[in-house]
């Protein structure tokens, strides 16, 4: 496309950025605007809720909807809605950081696998689908279970369960993208120049993950508060009164048929959340999907 | 002449637009054809110049974000772009059909080829049944001359040849015998003795069935073997329409003379290409006639004022205000210096009856696997400083095989390559940081060869700092001298390679491997991706690298023309063997080795017309494991002899050695082609039946 345009007409790349927004799927519009949201409460939730996340009575308990209390209360009479808004940046500081956590790993051991090939290849594959074969839940709770009651419920524990979910799976996404651009001959180009298997990964192949290894971020952090709200609902993730969305669910599941609000409220939060991420990836794999096609030409 | 034929199909002024970006790009600017019924059109031009385009607009074929601003497409008086859905499969594959550039991608991989056409067939009711069907095909398949139909119609497109895929699209367009058809680079894929066959095919089938055909191509040469009249078209504008002898002999328009000028050929005795300056920048158009920019003729009214074609004499029109004052010739431009002063001292490079396989490897791989099939052969040859090396052949000849095992991308298995008098380490790993800077490689499509994440600068710096360890100044003022080396603007530094066009991607990696300071470039195919005016570029940037730097080139090439305009020596090879050997103007003159004799002949040729309507079959022959490899397919094959000994060297008395069965007198005799010999004649072609695919 830009060579079409000419390369003498690039627009600064503040009008590029807002003609790229203005062309970019309805899908990644609607995504960016449920996270904005989402971030936005997730900082001032901290800051400014109707009432303390731990606050007890702040009215009656199983209080249904009301202006006062838009999600109800629970039985120790918390606000549901606060607890709610608090629990948006533990939320997404979770998946975040574990998603983070796992996308380096994963794509270091995928990129240096790919590389090395050979039976260093076959082995890490091997073990990576071990580890995808057992279902993520089964792993978590082998892997919380390992770690023993002392970590139980830590903030770290939950990062590194999500990052060793992951690993393995963006592991062979790295790996599968690196291998199509080892056989470019830019690569061979470099290899032939003499260079370090590390600067080889560097320079040529991580750049050109990049959009796969984004995609697969942002897929993978879209799973991510699922993942976490199943741990907390079984008790596995952060320990009560934080209130993590999982544990808020399963706390109040008992009162789903007195007062549906406080289970359906955290609930309709983690659904909107997952959504709008799942938005954001879609849209953003079809930008990149189109840029990188018109990059390879 | 009797009475004008009628029109099969004409388009009148269309303009057409692509939606990029945001912005309607104009692809097509009041274009307008005509063609007749049983004539070739040519349509010529460099790539992004619409001739493509327009090739699928007659078929109605509009992408989604394509418009047709103005203008028609009349297929016997009715506009194929009013058509409706229904209409246009009428008309599609039944009266207009198509011969795509990629035969391969063209057939459906997973369909037996005969049932692909059959497709066609019944879709347009042109046979009732499936058995009518099988007939017409066997019928067809026969035409195209491709052997032995009934066994051929129930292959997969990966058992064929690329030569045999593309007869069979061939034989697909041809099924519900069209009134035209459209040929959109049908031979750009194919080696040249292939291509040759599929041009003398063409020219036979247009003999016997009388069609029309438009043929869209980059390649000069082809459209002089093929068609009646020529229309070059220069960023989406018609600048010039000519019968084709009148296009060759006395081009008016100014690109037209820089475009055939920039052909390179293998006749002339002291070859010169004279390439074209500058390049096409579709966003500096001026609004009069696109080529001003770069127009030799051009005086400043030519920037404002719309350029129409204009009616010179029989059927010569061409798009040029100023055609009155410029002389019909050729420009010629100054002489490069090609480096000459090679001197014979120790070679700087040399291989050693080297032997080459894949598939070899380890211990462990011997024993579980069968023996490597061996793709070079006991291969020897030396290179002087300053000296250009030429391979030629056909693909899977091994000419890439020897490029990557001189690169140490690959383990002889028997021989060994030596520079500078020392033997080189077969495996780049082993190789000390002189010697992996010494020896450069450049590949043939820049497009895969630069890293598309990584700015020109950047790709630049990364090997001055790995050899020479230089500082961050040094560095940019080093870049800055390549990109001057290689003739591209400073500014070009901090640039993707999607911001560059072809031929200036080409340049970076040429770039890329000089800043090195090689003294031998390893070259494979490093023109064949480009257009023909950025190659005589090139070929111009790469002699005077070479006077100016005193490196020695291995160059990789299927052009025998191009290799005779860049080359000191050539080596012939067929099969993972060199035929022939010697001076590249040895080379192109009698005695021939037969193989190189019918590579010579295959050259389409803009000076040799006309080809006539020859050989059906396909030519095709497995290469022979003991004996001479090219015995099955050579036509002054001697006897047995040729398939059960090794043929000798032959010394031509000049420069120029020849591996054959027969004596350097009787090759002198058998050779029909002269350097500035007679034009190619019908009885010429060879004399011996060809052995056809059994």
């Amino acid at each position: 496309m830009s060579s079409l345009d000419g390369p003498a007409t690039r627009p600064n790349p503040i009008a590029r950025l807002a003609s790229l927004w203005w062309r970019s799927p309805q899908s990644l519009k609607i995504g960016s605007a449920i996270l904005v949201f989402w971030v936005v409460v997730a900082v001032l939730g901290t800051l400014w809720i109707p009432y303390g996340y731990a606050q007890i009575r702040t009215g009656l308990p199983l209080e249904g909807m009301s202006w006062g209390h838009p999600f109800g209360t629970d039985q120790l009479g918390r606000d549901v809605f606060s607890r709610v808004l608090y629990g948006a940046h533990i939320v997404i500081l979770l998946s975040f950081a574990g998603t983070v956590f796992g996308l380096v790993v994963g794509a270091t051991i995928g990129l240096i696998s790919a590389y090395i090939g050979g039976w260093l290849d076959e082995v890490v594959q091997r073990l990576a689908e071990a580890f995808i074969a057992i279902p993520f839940l089964v792993l978590a709770l082998l892997a919380v279970a390992t770690a023993g009651p002392e970590l139980s419920g830590e903030p770290g524990l939950v990062i590194f369960v999500v990052a060793l979910v992951y690993t393995p799976r963006i592991a062979r996404m790295a790996r599968a993208a690196a291998l199509d651009i080892i056989t470019r001959d830019f690569v061979t180009i470099a290899k032939l120049r003499g260079e370090s298997a590390w600067s080889v990964m560097r320079r040529e192949l991580l750049p050109n993950t990049t959009g796969t290894l984004l995609v697969e971020f942002s897929l993978r952090a879209g799973y991510a508060p699922a993942l976490i709200g199943a741990l907390g609902f079984l008790g596995f993730g952060i320990k009560a009164p934080m209130p993590e969305w999982g544990l808020l669910i399963s706390e109040n599941r008992a009162l789903v048929l007195i007062q549906p609000i406080t289970v359906i409220g955290p609930g309709l939060a983690l659904a909107s959340l997952i959504v709008g991420l799942n938005m954001f990836t879609e849209g953003l794999a079809r930008i990149l999907g189109r840029t990188v096609r018109l990059g390879e030409r | 002449m009797t009475a004008m034929p009628e029109t099969v199909m004409a388009v009148r002024d269309l303009d057409f637009a692509y939606r990029t970006g945001g912005r309607w790009l104009k692809v097509l600017d009041s274009v307008s054809i005509e063609i007749r019924e049983g004539e070739v059109l040519g349509l010529v031009g460099e790539s992004g110049c619409g001739k493509s385009t327009l090739a699928y607009t007659l078929l109605g074929y509009l992408r989604s974000n394509a418009r047709v601003s103005r203008g028609e497409v009349l297929y016997r008086g009715d506009n194929v772009l009013a058509m409706n859905r229904t209409q246009l499969d009428r008309l599609r594959g039944h009266r207009i059909s198509l011969v795509p550039q990629n035969p391969t991608t063209a057939l459906s991989p997973h369909l037996r080829v005969g049932r692909q056409i059959a497709e066609v067939l019944l879709q347009h009711r042109a046979v009732a049944t499936e058995d009518a069907a099988n007939d017409a095909i066997v019928n067809l398949f026969g035409l195209v001359g491709l052997p032995d139909p009934e066994r051929l119609i129930r292959r997969y497109p990966h058992q064929l040849s690329g030569g045999q895929q593309q007869r069979v699209c061939i034989a697909m367009a041809l099924a519900c015998d069209p009134d035209l058809l459209i040929l959109d680079e049908p031979t750009t894929g194919l080696d040249v003795t292939t291509q040759s066959q599929i041009i003398s095919l063409l020219a036979d089938l247009r003999q016997r069935l009388g069609m029309a055909m438009l043929y869209v191509t980059h390649d000069l040469g082809v459209l002089a073997q093929i068609a009646d009249r020529v229309g070059v078209m220069y960023a989406g504008h018609m600048v010039e329409v000519a019968p084709v002898g009148v296009l060759f002999d006395a081009p008016r328009h100014p690109y037209t003379q820089g475009l055939i000028a920039s052909v390179p050929t293998v006749e002339v005795e002291k070859p010169v290409v004279h390439a074209l300056k500058g390049l096409l920048r579709r966003d500096e158009l001026p609004a009069g006639c696109p080529f001003q920019p770069r127009c030799g003729f051009a005086e400043p009214s030519c920037a404002d004022d719309r350029q129409t074609l204009e009616s010179i004499d029989g059927g010569h029109q061409v798009a040029c205000q100023r055609w009155r004052a410029i002389a019909p010739e050729l420009p010629t431009g100054e002489d490069e210096p090609h480096a000459t002063s090679v001197t014979s001292g120790a070679p700087l490079f040399r291989f050693d009856a080297v032997s080459l396989s894949y598939g070899g490897g380890t211990m462990w791989k011997r024993f579980l696997e069968s023996d490597p099939i061996v793709v070079v052969r006991d291969v020897s040859f030396d290179l002087q400083p300053g000296e250009t090396l030429a391979l030629v052949g056909e693909s899977g000849s091994g000419k890439s095989t020897i490029a990557r095992a001189a690169a140490g991308l690959l383990s002889p298995i028997a021989g060994g390559i030596a520079f500078k008098g020392e033997p080189l380490p077969p495996r780049v790993e082993q190789r000390s940081r002189a010697q992996r800077r010494e020896v450069q490689f450049i590949f043939q499509n820049p497009d895969a060869s630069l890293n598309p994440r990584a700015r020109v600068d950047q790709m630049l710096a990364r090997p001055l700092a790995m050899f020479f360890g230089l500082a961050r100044d040094e560095i940019r003022d080093r870049t800055k001298q390549a990109l001057h080396d290689v003739r591209l603007d400073a500014s070009y530094a901090r640039r993707f390679p999607d911001e560059l066009s072809g031929g200036e991607r080409q340049r970076v990696a040429i770039a890329r491997a000089l800043v090195a300071d090689p003294q031998l470039l390893l070259c494979d195919e490093i023109l064949s991706a480009l257009d023909v005016s950025v190659q005589a570029n090139i070929i111009t940037l790469l002699r005077r690298l070479q006077a100016e730097t005193n490196v020695a080139m291995l160059f990789i090439s299927h052009d025998l023309a191009v290799v005779r305009n860049l080359a000191h020596k050539v080596a012939v090879l067929y099969h993972g063997q060199i035929m022939e050997t010697g001076d590249v103007d040895e080379l192109f003159a009698p005695p021939f080795h037969p193989y190189t004799h019918a590579l010579l002949l295959a050259v389409p040729s803009i000076r040799h017309r006309k080809r006539k309507a020859a050989p059906r079959t396909e030519i095709l022959g497995a290469p022979n494991n003991t004996g001479c490899a090219f015995a099955g397919r050579c036509p002054w094959q001697v006897g047995a002899i040729c398939e059960e000994q090794d043929p000798p060297w032959r010394d031509s008395g000049r420069s120029n050695r020849i591996r054959c069965h027969h004596t350097v007198d009787d090759l002198q005799r058998l050779a029909i082609l002269g350097i500035d010999g007679p034009p190619v004649s019908d009885a010429l072609h060879p004399p011996n039946t060809p052995k056809e695919v059994t």
